[in-house]
């Protein structure tokens, strides 16, 4: 077989169990949960890397495939079906020796370098398959050539006060990684890594190798790679990202994420055409709004009907709300029903599942202590009972 | 039991004559994001009928452009294809006059092929069927040629191109064209089911006579003649014709009733058309929507209400939209009025524009324009 060379081609990592999640990752990969009325968590890394001239993808999947790999398909939706390069889902195979899982973030990729090195890419753009954000990968591309770095990671400015979650990089003038610090207590600078990083491959290869031949190694860029390279005095760069960025890693920065949407100037604008979000579509007619409809700041998707309220919501394809139903602040995937009178508040509504008539989900914040209060979940396929209440921070 | 397409894409284009002065009738917007072939074409896709010829003769850009390379329809394939059949260039740029000499144009397209049925079909009507279960009544009838049918209701007296009467067998007795439906008389929807080979013989035969119309010059004539066997195909879902701008509206608004919706868009037999990959639609501040179809992309701050609101439409602010249909891409300007109005593609209606028409006769603004 003939591969052409690549410039740079993108390893999406995909296997997470995303067990945060819970009931909404019970019986998929946490990349193919349901986004914003129409999108999948891995719509975005691929929207992002077909915007930025990338043709050439590695998802590697690990964990319930089913669903993410049929979504996938042959990237028809992305523009990603070509015929020199183009999308390759890369789940875990049996070798002659040592077949295994991936273990961390940099054995899934060592597990793939034969297929990296069929494309010979002077640089390798490895992703995650769980965070929101519109980014142009070409402009992060371009400071690394002109850096002439060994490898480029994204930063995004947090609040200091929450410095202390994220890996954190420290470095100079010139933008140059002096330092990095995974979670720190006393955090240096507030320049979070997003998890998006450029490599040159050469350099990369021979880390993975040697990685991989440690038995102490996490096998993980963050814990292990990336503080090895700072070490040895490789240069590692820095790529400051403005914009909206988040690591949608558990029920509440779901929920939030999805909330950023809305509004007339909202924190993430999926309605610009610039860095637009692919998704694979399903033929749906258009939503209907019925005459005794009430929608507020909310997104309603392509095959819902809504007959109820919805008030500061995401309403997802081939939703049904009942009349008399109401739903606020929540976010509701595609092809779930709410029957008639039910109320929702401040809760994620799984795919597919089924609210009955009367049923009580979540609440308001207000009437409630910080630590008693949290979204509440109904997960993928559930069925709730008529006249069920769940409280807030129920997962059902 | 093989079966290939043939789509008419620009017969009824005088029809709609204020819509189509830019594209075919079959490209014609409907129904808030698709476009009249993709009815026939998901039909024909969702029945496993692949291999399609589209007649059509000019203002095929729009048409194309919608179709792309049919992946959308689940029409890229291998072995058997979708393809243009526009006119050689011959000299004669008129319109057909008629569906025999523009078949007669498809000739080579249905000579070529090694199926044993043809499907050929209108663009204006539009339903949801089945054409396997059509294909197998047509092998066990035995007929030359199978209608596709319905019953229309009898009052009040509406005139229609193609009336047909049968036995309790199915089996037509008498061809009326161009007449009021009659009791217990069907209606054509413009969907033949013809064997292959017998179509390229009546072809040949009526083209050298110099005849064009296929339902009185060939289907009418040899049926007086007893020299031809007809069977109807009774369809009982939805049938939505679009003979002129008032029907086309009112079956746009046909669409507010959830009968319909689930009848033409029933999810087993999806209707497709070209993704666009738009966001969900917004409902922003000040909207109010009630009875309307709205499609992905839009956004609404105004009023809509009895509408149908095609993909990436913006309704400002006061702004009010009440039993009209705007297509792709329209902006409505804070504070104007539309009433029965048909907006095409990409319309400009300035603040404070007020349009008021009718159901029957309802304001159309061409495409591009400003009001």
């Amino acid at each position: 077989m003939f591969f052409r060379k690549k410039d740079c081609i993108a390893m999406i990592l995909a296997g997470g169990q995303g067990s945060r999640l819970m009931v909404l990752t019970e019986n998929t990969a946490k990349p193919a949960v349901p986004f914003g009325g129409k999108y999948r968590l891995i719509d975005f890394p691929l929207s992002n890397c077909v915007n930025s001239g990338i043709d050439t993808v590695g998802i590697m999947t690990q964990y319930q495939p089913l669903q993410l790999n049929e979504y996938i398909g042959h990237g028809l939706p992305w523009g990603l079906n070509s015929a020199n390069g183009g999308i390759h889902v890369l789940s875990p195979y049996s070798k002659s020796q040592n077949s295994e899982w991936y273990k961390g973030t940099a054995n899934a990729i060592f597990q793939n370098i034969s297929f990296i090195e069929r494309y010979q890419p002077s640089n390798v753009l490895i992703l995650s398959g769980d965070h929101i954000y519109k980014m142009d990968y070409s402009k992060m591309l371009s400071l690394h050539v002109k850096n002439e770095a060994d490898c480029t990671i994204a930063v995004i400015e947090v609040p200091m006060a929450e410095a202390s979650r994220f890996g954190i990089m420290n470095t100079d003038k010139t933008g140059r990684i002096k330092e990095f610090q995974e979670k720190p207590k006393n955090p240096k600078s507030n320049k979070a890594s997003m998890g998006i990083y450029v490599f040159r491959w050469d350099v990369l290869k021979k880390y993975l190798i040697e990685d991989n031949e440690d038995p102490e190694s996490s096998n993980d860029f963050g814990k292990n790679i990336i503080p090895k390279l700072i070490r040895d005095g490789h240069r590692l760069f820095a790529y400051d990202f403005e914009g909206y960025w988040k690591d949608v890693g558990t029920i509440e920065s779901l929920w939030q994420s999805n909330m950023d949407i809305l509004g007339e100037k909202p924190l993430l604008d999926m309605r610009s055409a610039k860095n637009r979000i692919y998704a694979r579509n399903y033929a749906h007619p258009c939503s209907y709004i019925a005459p005794g409809a009430e929608i507020v700041n909310s997104y309603v998707a392509e095959g819902s009907t809504v007959y109820g309220k919805v008030c500061n919501s995401i309403i997802s394809t081939g939703c049904i709300v009942e009349e008399g139903a109401e739903i606020h602040n929540s976010f509701i995937m595609p092809n779930a029903v709410i029957e008639k009178r039910s109320v929702i508040r401040y809760a994620i509504i799984g795919e597919d599942a089924t609210v009955h008539a009367n049923a009580r989900i979540g609440d308001d914040p207000a009437f409630y202590a910080k630590k008693d209060w949290g979204i509440a979940v109904v997960g993928k396929d559930k069925v709730v009972e008529k006249n069920k209440v769940l409280l807030p921070k129920d997962i059902y | 039991m093989k079966a290939m397409g043939v789509i008419f894409s620009n017969i009824y284009d005088s029809a709609l004559a204020q819509l189509t002065s830019m594209r075919t009738v079959a490209s014609l917007p409907f129904g808030g994001r698709y476009r009249f072939i993709d009815f026939v074409l998901s039909n024909l896709s969702n029945s496993g009928i692949y291999n399609i010829g589209i007649i059509t003769k000019y203002n095929y850009r729009s048409l194309m452009d919608h179709l792309g390379n049919l992946s959308d329809w689940d029409l890229n394939r291998k072995n058997e294809s979708v393809l243009f059949l526009p006119p050689f260039v011959t000299g004669n740029t008129g319109v057909y006059k008629g569906k025999l000499e523009a078949l007669h144009s498809a000739m080579n397209f249905i000579e070529t092929s090694d199926h044993d049925y043809v499907i050929v079909c209108d663009s204006t009507v539009l339903c949801n069927v089945d054409f396997r279960a059509a294909l197998r009544q047509h092998a066990r009838s035995g007929c030359d040629v199978t209608i596709l049918a319905n019953r229309e209701p009898f009052d009040p007296p509406k005139k229609h191109p193609l009336i047909l009467k049968a036995d309790k067998n199915n089996l037509v007795t008498d061809i009326l064209i161009d007449t009021f439906v009659q009791p217990d008389s069907y209606v054509g929807l413009g969907m033949f089911i013809f064997n292959r080979k017998h179509l390229l013989e009546v072809l040949e035969e009526t083209y050298a006579k110099g005849l064009v119309h296929l339902e009185r010059d060939f289907l009418q004539r040899k049926l007086n003649e007893n020299a031809l066997t007809i069977s109807v195909y009774p369809v009982k879902g939805v049938v939505l014709r679009n003979e002129d701008i008032r029907s086309y509206y009112a079956n746009n608004m046909a669409l507010m009733d959830k009968a319909v919706r689930d009848d033409l868009f029933n999810p087993d037999r999806p209707i497709y058309t070209k993704v666009r990959d738009e966001a969900p639609t917004y409902y922003g501040e000040g909207n109010s929507v009630k009875n309307s179809l709205i499609a992905d992309g839009c956004k609404v701050n105004g009023t809509v209400e009895n509408s149908v609101i095609f993909r990436g439409v913006s309704v400002e602010k006061d702004a009010a939209v009440v039993s009209s249909i705007v297509m792709q891409g329209a902006r409505i300007g804070k504070g104007a009025h539309l009433e029965c109005v048909i907006l095409d593609k990409n319309v400009t209606v300035n603040d404070g524009t007020v349009l008021k028409g009718t159901p029957e006769h309802p304001v159309i603004i061409q495409k591009g324009e400003t009001a």
